[in-house]
């Protein structure tokens, strides 16, 4: 096989922009070419001239020729990513790294906790389960965001809530007049379950400190740490296994992750820093 | 693959008999003729003294003559060669005029095996990296003498090349011997036997530079034998507390030199320039931020922590992960340390307090 240039990122354009809440837009991309990831792999996104930064693909594993990338306004990349208008061209690096292990998950209840801009890899996972509806138990989803404003991806939410197996909780922090749901942090809401835990397995995404306490209260519920994956959010610069940024303890995140088994990283340095 | 056997090496116990392979001799004035040669084939680069320290130089016919032979180390080690600090990874990969690199120290050359997994190996290859390694060959020079740092041997490493050399060279009075170490070294060797007077060399000089590497040998191993070896350095660090890092950390101005120096360490930044191009430029877990996500968090914000996550890395983490070694004892980052850090002291100190 000839060798490729593992630097050079393939152009796609930027059909739409979304604003999901007011630091949150999902980039709607069509990549020059048929693009295929595995639910929950990270691509790496480029700003022609500007910088690269990791994302989570936030659209359906099964679509090919288009590609949805939702992105907080964090940092110095992202922040020019959001003044973006449609017609842009962008690069995109990837797919990289061990995605969520749908194997593990077929045949199970499923229990998917997600906090703020966490929600965006797990619905490219809830849509990869939503297709492979046969395959599983039930879905249950918590997710929580600081306020309304903040709680993305509402019209979707909305359609998860109609399908069959699949629950979905969700709680602000600081609610307002037009919120019904809950109130309190993410964590709250696993008080509010039902799932059988020996058939079940738990999937967590959100901010390094929602991961945390996600993790002590699962296990607190009885959870065994081989039932618990989180994907992990370091600085992956390369993707590639080598640049050394995403390095956490003796696994690089972008290669041997970034979706990790709990027990496998929970002696690891820093994992929620 | 060459390079990545250097960790088997660990247990070669230097004490025994260094055997030395088939070498062949050419006289220095024959080999001046070479040297010439060379400067006009290749980019050539062999190690000369400036201002009281060695590094690599480029070759011309003006200055075969201020080579310095079989003295340790070049300031730099062989990893620019292959890694310059930056370099355009979008960029077309022109024709370039091979390089030939002579003088490389042994611990240079065993560093080659983890830089060859990481970017040979690990699903990804870089073709940058490979089209340099491709391109050049490599010219190994035994060590006669050692400096100050050096220790080598206490990682199971010899101070005379052993892997990953294109030829070996060691000079004595007016001769200069080689031993093929590759394909292509074979190939040039031969090639040689049609310019110049090419002999085998005899018993007693063979046995002159078996006598020379082990003096060598064991001179740095009598010097290091209080320095804990390399497996054993891996577990110190592993159940240290965190009181020895900050002690030593106190004087660590995070300039990042030793990761710089480093003939193992190869963490980079890419940079975006317009047009999609990407610039991969050498980076070290020293400087601030370099873990930093954009939501702020960092877990290698506090310089103790930071600074013994180089110590980490490189007995902890990548034995882990790389078959290679990821310290050979080459001492550049003791040499370099504005801050006075030795790395040794300190791996002795974890050693003294186990014992204690």
């Amino acid at each position: 096989m000839k060798d490729t240039n593992i630097y050079n990122p393939l152009r796609a354009k930027l059909l739409e922009v979304i604003e999901e809440s007011p630091t949150i837009k999902s980039f709607v991309l069509e990549p020059e070419r048929e693009f295929s990831f595995a639910t929950g792999q990270f691509i790496e996104l480029t700003l022609n001239g500007t910088g690269e930064a990791p994302f989570t693909p936030s659209s359906s594993p099964l679509v090919k020729d288009r590609i949805e990338i939702t992105i907080m306004r964090a940092g110095y990349v992202t922040e020019k990513i959001h003044a973006l208008k449609p017609g842009e061209v962008m690069g995109i690096r990837g797919p990289y790294g061990r995605g969520y292990p749908l194997d593990e998950l077929y045949g199970k209840e499923i229990l998917v906790v997600g906090g703020g801009c966490g929600f965006a890899p797990l619905r490219s996972l809830l849509y990869n389960l939503e297709a492979d509806k046969d395959k599983i138990k039930k879905v249950t989803f918590c997710y929580g965001s600081k306020n309304p404003a903040e709680c993305i991806y509402k019209p979707y939410i909305e359609n998860l809530k109609a399908i069959e197996k699949f629950e979905v909780y969700r709680t602000v922090d600081v609610a307002d007049e037009t919120w019904a749901e809950e109130v309190g942090v993410a964590t709250m809401l696993l008080d509010k379950v039902e799932v059988n835990i020996e058939q079940s397995t738990a999937v967590v995404c959100g901010p390094p400190v929602m991961m945390k306490y996600g993790v002590m209260k699962l296990l607190e519920m009885g959870y065994r740490d081989e039932q618990v994956y989180l994907s992990m959010e370091k600085n992956m610069s390369c993707g590639l296994g080598k640049c050394g940024h995403c390095m956490m303890g003796e696994f690089f995140v972008c290669k041997d992750g970034p979706v990790f088994r709990y027990d496998e990283i929970k002696d690891q340095p820093d994992i929620w820093k | 693959m060459q390079g990545c056997n250097n960790f088997n090496n660990l247990f070669v116990n230097s004490f025994i008999l260094i055997m030395v392979d088939k070498m062949v001799v050419i006289s220095m004035t024959d080999w001046q003729a070479v040297l010439l040669q060379f400067a006009r084939s290749y980019s050539f680069f062999a190690p000369v003294q400036f201002n009281g320290s060695m590094d690599y130089e480029l070759i011309d016919e003006e200055n075969t003559g201020d080579i310095i032979y079989n003295h340790p180390k070049p300031s730099t080690s062989v990893k620019t060669f292959f890694l310059p600090v930056k370099e355009n990874v979008t960029a077309d990969i022109r024709y370039q005029k091979p390089t030939l690199i002579m003088g490389v120290p042994s611990c240079d050359l065993a560093a080659l095996g983890i830089l060859d997994e990481m970017y040979l190996n690990r699903d990804y290859t870089d073709i940058y990296y490979k089209n340099r390694r491709k391109n050049s060959i490599l010219i190994g020079y035994d060590c006669n003498s050692t400096v100050e740092n050096c220790h080598c041997t206490s990682y199971g490493i010899n101070p005379f090349p052993e892997n990953n050399f294109d030829i070996l060279l060691v000079r004595l009075d007016e001769n200069v011997f080689l031993q093929p170490g590759s394909e292509k070294g074979i190939a040039m060797v031969k090639e040689l036997e049609n310019h110049v007077k090419v002999v085998e060399a005899s018993e007693n000089e063979i046995q002159h530079i078996s006598e020379k590497r082990k003096k060598i040998a064991d001179s740095l191993t009598q010097k290091n034998k209080k320095l804990p070896g390399y497996e054993l350095s891996g577990r110190l660090i592993n159940e240290s507390g965190s009181e020895i890092w900050k002690s030593y950390a106190s004087t660590c101005v995070s300039c990042g030199a030793c990761a710089t120096i480093c003939p193992t360490c190869t963490c980079f930044l890419l940079i975006d320039r317009p047009g999609f191009e990407k610039v991969r430029q050498l980076d070290a877990c020293q400087y601030p931020g370099f873990e930093r996500v954009a939501a702020g968090e960092d877990p290698l914000e506090e310089l103790p922590v930071r600074f013994m996550n180089r110590y980490q890395c490189k007995y902890v983490w990548k034995p882990v992960k790389f078959k290679s070694i990821a310290c050979t004892g080459c001492g550049r980052c003791i040499d370099t340390c504005i801050g006075k850090i030795s790395k040794n002291e300190l791996l002795e100190e974890l050693a003294s307090e186990e014992k204690a």
